[in-house]
């Protein structure tokens, strides 16, 4: 499924990661490395606007064909995608199955988010009711002293939007060539004007493009949904724990002129920031790396030929 | 002073390099064919073959030293590629005739191209490059085989961000082009003046047309009558380049690798997918069509662009899908009037040029053309690859850590 055929959606979006990658920054294509942290894919089904900068905002059929072609994640041209995939019996005989009839870019565009809908969160104490009382306590200044219900609300417990909230940059972004060459690759492409002289990641600007700039360093607020397994933090993964994420919102975030209002210092306890920990465990479910998420099946690396090839329909 | 010798010194320092290559692109600016009858052939009157004259130069790529020393490291550097694995020389390899010595092409990681791949030498001379002459220059060529998906698959964003994090190429492409940062269609540009530079004036045949009789022995002198004569090799390989760039299917058959090869399957169809065939023709043809995916014309099904004889001595295996795979095959296939020694031709019958027929050879006549034929290859062009500069960091780590938000 990518260029090369050397990297997979999985490669990024490892199950036991919750569907993320346990690097502060993404692996990314062969040739480059990525400039950002790999988000959970657990109900990214339930999304309306995708990316840490939001600049999907379709459906998950386009985030996929986005995620397959994009010359820096997994530089596919799908018209080989699709005649790979035709060149595979159990692909062939898997897409007839599915109704999908021949494989096509067009059927792969649909069918991976067929799967995608599949990974949802699976009995999380916050949606079974059964919270430690250290939990319970959590979501209370969860909900009060801390505010971070004003972004993290609703059942994904995110506002859909993108808020400025100091978070540093990953210096690894520019002083790794690797890094730097998609990252400007990535600001060229989505028309950001000073792509050369950037020294901090634009955020949601590549798409928002406020003429005063005061969209610089906003990022949509994530999920907290399956953190445990989705280790590091922020869009740019340089927080390593949620003891670390509490202590860096107690503080009041980060420094940004452009930070939200609402980040003010929260003062909280070493016991409050537990219990707030622990309120943020038990959003987090099931691992889903049983056979019905995850193929353990064989990939022969290798295709044969059809038979009869001059006399077979292509 | 021979193409070998001249490219040894080349490599061994920029500045002798830059001396050599002066005194080359200075010679052949004044270099003309010398002036030989015209032929008459089955294809009407043809040139006659003869020397290269002077080196086309295209009026907004003039070539200059430092602009051809840049296009020579880009033409090595596989970051001008997609996963940055395979340069230009990856499938136009100095050591194996600049060109690939498998039947197709080997493509990027993870495909196999369809089509051989062709020698970069005296292709300065085509008008048109590619097996179906399907771009109008060498600045053309070198984008498409960098972006083609089983070729170098690249795209212009991440390899023009690749280049500015190049300190060496950032100094160079302002030098050469006084570009602020690297732009990469400069690349293609600094790439196709390398390549004028890759020429052999100097074969057994060019040191025979300009007066030394003794440069041919008796039996190439002889498979040189027989070319311009009876095997009727002139009506089409005519001319400085042996080649009137005209189109013609000759009846090579498809390749067997598609039949046999799940990987060239693959390819074979994502080709004809990609170039906007009917649903009809991608379900149902099994061979290329050549010069029919430009103008979706059916008489040109199965044509290909006369590709040049020069240098063919280091390129084999032939034909634009490699079917054969010496010299001898090649004599043989055109004895036979465009059939293989199995028995098979083009699956575009219909296209297939009248000028094509068996020739009634014998075995001492198809020996002397394919001696001739090697006739039209000098010494073989070698080249030191040069090393490549590294990436290197744009910002410090202070500058990083200065920055007011």
């Amino acid at each position: 499924m990518s260029g090369d055929g050397a990297i997979s959606c999985s490669t990024c979006h490892k199950p036991e990661n919750a569907f993320s990658h346990p690097d502060a920054l993404s692996p990314g294509y062969t040739g480059n490395k990525h400039f950002r942290n790999s988000p959970s894919l657990i109900n990214t089904a339930y999304k309306k606007i995708w990316m840490h900068d939001g600049r999907l905002g379709t459906n998950l059929n386009d985030v996929t064909r986005g995620m397959l072609t994009e010359d820096y994640l997994m530089n596919m041209d799908m018209r080989i995608m699709q005649e790979r995939v035709k060149q595979d019996p159990l692909y062939v005989q898997m897409f007839k199955d599915a109704g999908y009839g021949e494989p096509s870019n067009g059927s792969v565009r649909k069918a991976i988010p067929e799967f995608l809908k599949t990974l949802t969160s699976r009995n999380a104490p916050f949606d079974t009711g059964k919270m430690s009382a250290s939990a319970q306590n959590g979501m209370a200044i969860f909900k009060g002293k801390a505010g971070c219900v004003q972004c993290h609300n609703g059942p994904l417990l995110s506002d859909g939007k993108a808020h400025n909230t100091g978070v540093p940059e990953n210096l690894d972004v520019f002083l790794d060539p690797l890094r730097h060459q998609a990252f400007i690759a990535y600001n060229m492409f989505m028309g950001n004007e000073n792509y050369m002289k950037l020294k901090r990641d634009a955020g949601a600007h590549i798409h928002t493009h406020a003429a005063d700039g005061s969209d610089m360093g906003t990022f949509m607020t994530p999920s907290l949904r399956e953190l445990k397994y989705s280790a590091p933090y922020m869009h740019n993964g340089t927080m390593t724990t949620l003891m670390e994420v509490v202590d860096f919102y107690s503080q009041g975030g980060g420094q940004d002129s452009n930070k939200d209002e609402r980040l003010q210092p929260l003062g909280l306890s070493y016991s409050e920031k537990k219990d707030l920990v622990a309120f943020l465990g038990a959003l987090s479910g099931d691992l889903l790396t049983s056979d019905e998420y995850v193929w353990k099946g064989e990939f022969s690396g290798e295709y044969d030929a059809i038979k009869n090839w001059r006399d077979t329909r292509n | 002073m021979n193409r070998v010798i001249r490219n040894k010194i080349l490599s061994v320092t920029a500045l002798a390099t830059l001396a050599v290559f002066t005194a080359q692109v200075s010679v052949s600016a004044d270099r003309k064919s010398v002036v030989v009858p015209a032929v008459n052939s089955i294809n009407g009157t043809v040139p006659g073959l003869t020397t290269l004259g002077a080196i086309p130069i295209p009026a907004d790529n003039k070539q200059t030293d430092a602009k051809v020393e840049l296009g020579k490291l880009l033409f090595f550097d596989p970051r001008l590629g997609g996963d940055a694995t395979i340069s230009c020389a990856g499938c136009h390899e100095p050591s194996l005739g600049w060109a690939w010595p498998d039947q197709i092409s080997r493509g990027y990681p993870g495909t196999v191209h369809w089509r051989n791949s062709q020698s970069i030498i005296n292709t300065a001379y085509y008008k048109k490059l590619f097996w179906a002459a399907s771009v109008p220059s060498l600045e053309a060529q070198a984008p498409s085989a960098a972006k083609g998906g089983v070729a170098g698959n690249g795209e212009d964003d991440i390899m023009q961000s690749r280049l500015a994090l190049i300190p060496e190429y950032r100094k160079r492409f302002a030098q050469v082009f006084g570009d602020e940062w690297p732009l990469i269609n400069n690349a293609w540009r600094a790439i196709a003046s390398f390549e004028r530079t890759l020429n052999q004036f100097d074969t057994p045949l060019d040191k025979f047309i300009e007066g030394d009789k003794k440069a041919l022995t008796k039996e190439q002198i002889r498979g040189k009558a027989l070319f311009e004569g009876k095997a009727n090799c002139i009506a089409c390989h005519s001319g400085p380049m042996a080649t009137d760039e005209k189109f013609y299917n000759i009846g090579v058959p498809y390749s067997l690798h598609w039949d046999e090869e799940g990987l060239a399957q693959i390819t074979f169809r994502f080709e004809n997918y990609a170039k906007g065939v009917t649903e009809e023709k991608y379900r149902t043809v099994k061979d290329d069509m050549g010069l029919y995916f430009r103008g979706k014309i059916d008489s040109d099904k199965g044509k290909f662009r006369t590709p040049s004889l020069r240098y063919t001595k280091y390129t084999a295996p032939y034909m634009h899908n490699g079917e054969l795979y010496t010299l001898e095959d090649v004599v043989n296939f055109y004895n036979a009037g465009g059939v293989t020694d199995d028995g098979r031709t083009t699956d575009f019958t219909k296209t297939k040029t009248p000028l094509i027929k068996p020739l009634g050879l014998t075995d001492e006549e198809k020996k002397d053309l394919v001696a001739f034929l090697e006739a039209f290859s000098g010494p073989e062009i070698e080249i030191e690859k040069p090393k490549l500069p590294e990436y290197e960091p744009l910002f410090t780590r202070k500058e990083l850590e200065d920055i007011v938000k």
